[in-house]
């Protein structure tokens, strides 16, 4: 059985909604102190609302993809407000469809900005040992089933998750000798608000057949990431988990 | 730079959480290992133009020695 203490504190990322905000609203259930970071203040606080332990969520509303460069302090302002941190959950990302024939290099640069650079800046921040707990620390990120198999329409995005895979590698060898453990999931088709925009919606409903026990939900991701970030996984680092339930 | 101000840089590229002092022995302290060596590589090759071989850090006992390397970039 997995359950954390209120001293465990996490931060969890894109924390309004979709995975982000099942991971929340389950780290706070069993019983970990969560800081709830997403760009919409009146979702977070529906959020916190939903928690079934209010008191130990604590809301930040910041735009990651702001001010990049200076992510890493970011993590540092929040040690110095809620102390060292346990771990963290990255699930703030947004998706794409473009075909390559539309792509230029702001359109790349938007998505790597968010899906990429982000992430990793605010993994610096939190593998810096100065701002966790050491030995025990757990860090998620979520990439996507994009990120191994390439999917028509998407190379911005692809391209983007697939870095965020092999760069969690080398940040596990770099962090393992002081405890600290860093996984990716990448799940395929999910049932968020993001995914259910009108593009993503017609892509995910060619694939449905390819999902027998259906189309996953954010639920199905929050619950491997609570696993990942808990001392049951204590031995599994610089692993991407396909959380895509067979279907590929 | 002023010495001053590398302590601090230094501190910062080692994560460390006690101040850095010009005549600590960077063996003794626990952050000084090969990751934080080449972090100190790429600090010197960005900020001072300076190139640090991995081989240099055979000669390189202290913070001082660091300094040292620096030539006037530090003062």
């Amino acid at each position: 059985m997995i359950s954390f203490q209120k001293e465990q504190i996490f931060i969890v990322t894109g924390a309004s909604s979709g995975i982000g905000k099942a991971t929340a609203l389950l780290l706070n259930e069993l019983g970990a102190t969560v800081i709830a970071i997403a760009r919409n203040t009146e979702r977070l606080t529906q959020m916190k609302a939903g928690c079934k332990y209010p008191e130990n969520t604590y809301i930040e509303v910041k735009d990651l993809a702001e001010n990049i460069d200076a992510l890493p302090d970011y993590v540092k302002s929040l040690k110095e407000k809620y102390g060292k941190f346990s771990g963290m959950a990255y699930c703030a990302g947004i998706t794409d469809v473009t075909p390559v024939s539309f792509i230029d290099f702001e359109k790349l640069q938007h998505i790597f900005l968010t899906d990429y650079f982000a992430p990793i800046l605010f993994t610096k921040g939190i593998a810096d040992k100065r701002n966790n707990s050491g030995t025990g620390t757990s860090i998620v990120l979520i990439s996507s089933m994009s990120g191994v198999y390439a999917t028509k329409g998407m190379t911005a995005y692809c391209g983007a998750k697939a870095a965020l895979i092999n760069s969690a590698k080398c940040i596990a060898k770099e962090i393992a000798n002081k405890g600290i453990r860093i996984n990716t999931i990448s799940p395929s088709d999910i049932e968020t608000p993001m995914t259910m925009n009108d593009n993503i919606k017609t892509l995910l409903e060619q694939r449905i057949h390819l999902y027998p026990m259906g189309i996953g939900k954010a639920e199905d991701a929050a619950n491997l990431t609570a696993f990942l970030l808990s001392e049951k996984s204590s031995w599994i680092t610089a692993q991407n988990y396909i959380l895509d339930c067979g279907s590929i | 730079m002023k010495k001053t101000d590398f302590l601090v840089e230094l501190e910062d590229i080692l994560q460390r959480e006690e101040p850095c002092r010009e005549e600590d022995a960077l063996e003794d302290y626990e952050e000084w290992d090969s990751l934080s060596k080449m972090a100190v590589m790429a600090y010197y090759d960005k900020n001072f133009n300076v190139k640090i071989s991995l081989q240099d850090f055979q000669e390189i006992k202290t913070v001082n020695d660091l300094i040292t390397l620096a030539g006037d970039k530090i003062e």
